[in-house]
């Protein structure tokens, strides 16, 4: 137990009590008449007026997790230890969250209530509510403090619900029973499964299973075209000397730069010129043209790999192909999981490239360019809930595999310099 | 190595090619010579038939392709066709019937296919002269001469470069480097909605669309200018802010005491990892006027109105500029937080023990060293932001749209002009002119950072 103690910042943990104590009492501002202030536009606002008829719910928590906190801060004030202000912390949370619900449902209460002259607005609270935030916010910082625990805690969760909250509210509206793109709510009404299961039962009009087998299709062999090729370029332009590299280097370096959609129409018509427009084949190689171009990164780490084991294994007699195939290749495992998922993951995301070269070809259509005509002026009422499921559908495989991925991404752009 | 050196090289390896013609038909005897008119001659003459049957083979195709294919629209390629779409009257039917015209676009793209060809055709005479020539010089030495086998093993080794680059270098070429020829072309153009193959031809028109972008029409002119500097205001703003903050979120994940530092970045990587047209599109339908973000700022009594996040012009602008600090400060903290780990730990220890604050040792360690790492990332970010196409066009499809601008909306960056300008308007020469014009914009400023970064010169040093 003396090393806890020790752990703990005393001069820190002093000031929680007070802080513990000053919570309720911000709550009881509300019930304080200043005499300036009396008879403004509304004769009870703020805290008290959540207390009125069913209100009296919404200020409940608010009142359970000051009182915690007052119960920690009095035992922290007999004798301050790891685990009561680990309980401080909690008290805290709790306290914010439910300030935070408060505020939330304010508007509500207050419209339930029927006590209003005016519609009531989120400003009309009063200052002891602001100052039951502030202080508990404050006494969250200090009691992490105390615990030598870093602060930046409160920042992370703050962003990784603002982060998370669209995702969520995706997830949630693909489980919503009733239609509509635009509802004036957050939570569903009802919740359903049909959304997912009607996408692959009623195939009329938005043929989904098709498009996902689709996709499936050209995702697959794109992937094993690409990464073949790209893993061809970045050896050759990795490994061999020969007159011409640097040249081809710069001019690929070049050729990337101009904006590619600038030569889709160009793109489309070659490939109505062999006979390909509108095709699935033409999907591939489109992508698959697409994708070579993006060889720095394996090549970057190709160029990590060691000369000597090339120059060792040429002694031994090996050709440049057989180094390729017995040395690169199996000391380069992570960098063609990272090609092959890269390459996989483009047909799934694309749907420029896929809108310019179908057209109107509904039965050629990727899930991505099929969820975006979901989303069109004349179908959002009827499929937004299904738009959100097949969303659901397409990220989960994509976020799963882009998770294994990532810390390529930094490699990446440092040069292969970085080693995680 | 400066550009100048460069140039001079490129002029010097140039007078090498033709010097080594010259010499090679100098020294050359017969069959060497004659391989300067029929392709694979000396090595037929000297044993290699396989070898010569294929330089052959190649050139009879392609003067077989030059007559039959190269030669119908490389004649036209001066007037892009003269002959319009016409209505014959015949005579069995007794109805008019319409005669095709000249496809001026089917001209155009045939014409640099076939020059590509031209060029493909030309690399290889070189080197069935060179082959001649070498055979020419073995067989004087009295060695063995190379037989196909010989040639193929050496494809998979000494010319292991050539085996390993003509398929990805054919398809870069059908797929990116035919397409950009042929639309660079086209910003020469007048190929726009009134000139459409086929029924309407165009032609060249030489500078005019840049003239016209330039100032000689006003309207043109001044949707470019406006674009243009809302294209660097956005890319500018947006590439600092994320970077900036995705840093400080960086540093917030990598502090010592944070615990599940690899759940918090999963939790931000998420966010890149979901589609961005499924991301993004969410976006969009959450901030509608009509949407559930101001659905609930009404019901919690924040607001009384909608706030016109997506409609109106300055909201719209700071709108897309926060969504895309949604969209890109996990990127950037992905990127940051690895070589944040990089930065030496001595720095920060003795800067502690001199007492340093630390938002001193933020601003006067960790800047300094992020941004001397980082300044290509942020040069090929700017880059980035200047073709980000998705958070605009999927956010606000460069809406709200005006009437003093020409086929575009406040928040329209050029890359979405151009895609517009494409896909909805078919004002393709207007289009190709844009896009040349963002080309010289991007690669110079990464011609910049190429030469600034120095990878270049390093690359030989990690091996």
């Amino acid at each position: 137990m003396k090393q806890t103690t020790k752990s703990l910042r005393m001069d820190m943990a002093r000031f929680l009590p007070l802080f513990a104590a000053l919570l309720p009492l911000t709550l009881l501002l509300g019930w304080l008449r200043v005499p300036g202030l009396e008879g403004a536009t509304f004769q009870r606002s703020g805290i008290n007026l959540l207390l009125f008829d069913q209100g009296i719910l919404h200020l409940l928590p608010l009142a359970i997790a000051a009182g915690l906190a007052l119960a920690f801060g009095l035992a922290c004030a007999a004798k301050a230890s790891r685990p009561l202000v680990f309980g401080m912390v909690a008290a805290f949370s709790a306290a914010i969250i439910c300030g935070i619900y408060a505020l939330l449902s304010a508007k509500e209460t207050a419209d339930a209530s029927l006590l209003l002259p005016a519609p009531f607005m989120v400003k009309n609270l009063q200052l002891g509510f602001w100052l039951f935030l502030l202080v508990a916010v404050l006494g969250l910082i200090l009691s992490l403090r105390a615990l030598k625990q870093p602060t930046t805690y409160i920042v992370l969760t703050t962003m990784a619900m603002v982060w998370l909250l669209p995702i969520i509210w995706l997830v949630i509206t693909s489980f919503r029973a009733e239609p509509g793109a635009y509802t004036t709510y957050v939570i569903p009404k009802g919740w359903t499964t049909s959304n997912y299961t009607r996408l692959f039962t009623e195939t009329s009009q938005f043929d989904f299973p098709s498009w996902y087998r689709n996709t499936l299709f050209v995702a697959v062999i794109t992937c094993a075209l690409t990464t073949m090729m790209v893993l061809m370029i970045s050896y050759t332009f990795s490994r061999l000397r020969f007159p011409s590299r640097k040249a081809l280097m710069n001019t690929g370096l070049i050729i990337a730069m101009f904006p590619g959609f600038m030569s889709m129409i160009a793109v489309y018509h070659i490939l109505k010129a062999i006979g390909l427009a509108k095709s699935l084949v033409s999907l591939i190689l489109v992508y698959t043209g697409g994708g070579i171009l993006n060889y720095t990164i394996a090549k970057g780490f190709f160029d990590t790999i060691p000369k000597s084991l090339d120059e060792a294994a040429t002694i031994d007699g090996a050709s440049k192909n057989m180094v390729f195939w017995r040395i690169i290749l199996p000391s380069s495992k992570p960098i063609v999981v990272f090609t092959a998922i890269t390459a996989f993951i483009a047909p799934w995301v694309d749907f420029i490239f896929v809108s310019v070269i179908m057209k109107d070809e509904y039965a050629n259509y990727t899930v991505a360019l099929g969820l975006f005509r979901m989303l069109e002026r004349e179908h959002i009422y009827e499929y937004f809930t299904r738009f959100c499921a097949g969303a659901v559908l397409v990220a989960i495989p994509i976020t799963l595999l882009f998770i294994r991925i990532q810390k390529f991404y930094v490699e990446g752009v440092t040069g292969g310099a970085v080693k995680g | 190595m400066s550009s100048m050196a460069v140039a001079k090289k490129r002029r010097k390896e140039k007078r090498s090619i033709l010097k080594e013609l010259y010499q090679t038909f100098r020294d050359g005897d017969a069959a060497t010579r004659l391989s300067f008119l029929v392709m694979g001659f000396g090595c037929l003459r000297r044993g290699q038939i396989m070898k010569g049957l294929l330089y052959l083979a190649a050139q009879v195709l392609f003067i077989w392709f030059a007559f039959s294919f190269a030669w119908q629209h490389l004649s036209k390629i001066g007037t892009l066709g003269n002959v319009g779409m016409q209505r014959v009257w015949n005579e069995e039917l007794q109805i008019y019937l319409r005669t095709p015209g000249d496809n001026s676009m089917l001209i155009l793209l045939f014409s640099v296919l076939s020059i590509l060809l031209f060029i493909g055709i030309v690399v290889l005479w070189r080197a069935s002269i060179r082959s001649a020539y070498k055979a020419q010089n073995l067989a004087q030495a009295g060695q063995k001469l190379p037989s196909i086998s010989d040639d193929l093993k050496a494809l998979l080794n000494e010319r292991f470069h050539m085996t390993m680059m003509t398929l990805p270098s054919l398809m870069v070429i059908a797929f990116t480097v035919l397409p950009t020829v042929f639309m660079v072309l086209i910003a020469f153009t007048n190929f726009d909605a009134d000139h459409q193959p086929p029924g309407n031809m165009f032609t060249w028109v030489g500078l005019q669309n840049f003239s016209n972008l330039f100032g000689a029409s006003a309207l043109v002119s001044g949707t470019f200018s406006r674009i243009l500097g809302w294209t660097m205001i956005w890319a500018v703003v947006a590439t600092f802010t994320n970077y900036l903050f995705g840093m400080l979120l960086a540093i917030f994940i990598n502090n010592r005491g944070i615990k599940l530092k690899s759940m918090w970045r999963t939790i931000f990587v998420i966010t890149i990892a979901v589609p961005q047209f499924v991301s993004l599109m969410l976006m969009s339908q959450i901030l509608h006027d009509l949407g559930p973000l101001n659905a609930l700022l009404k019901q919690f009594g924040f607001i009384e109105r909608s706030i016109p996040f997506l409609t109106d012009a300055t909201s719209a602008r700071i709108t897309v500029l926060v969504v895309n600090l949604w969209v890109g400060i996990p990127y950037s903290m992905l990127i940051t937080s690895g070589i944040l780990m990089n930065i030496p730990k001595d720095l920060y220890e003795s800067a502690s023990i001199d007492g340093a604050s630390p938002a001193r040792m933020f601003f006067s360690i960790t800047m300094p060293y992020m941004i001397f790492v980082t300044t290509p990332y942020l040069i090929t970010a700017f880059v980035g932001n200047i073709n980000n196409f998705n958070v605009i066009y999927l956010l606000t499809r460069g809406g709200p749209l005006v009437t003093d601008y020409y086929q575009a909306g406040k928040t329209d960056l050029l890359v979405t002009w151009l895609y517009k300008l494409t896909v909805e308007r078919q004002n393709y020469s207007l289009a190709s002119t844009i896009g040349i014009f963002v080309f010289v914009v991007s690669a110079g400023l990464s011609l910049i950072v190429y030469n600034a970064s120095g990878s270049s010169r390093r690359e030989e040093e990690f091996q």
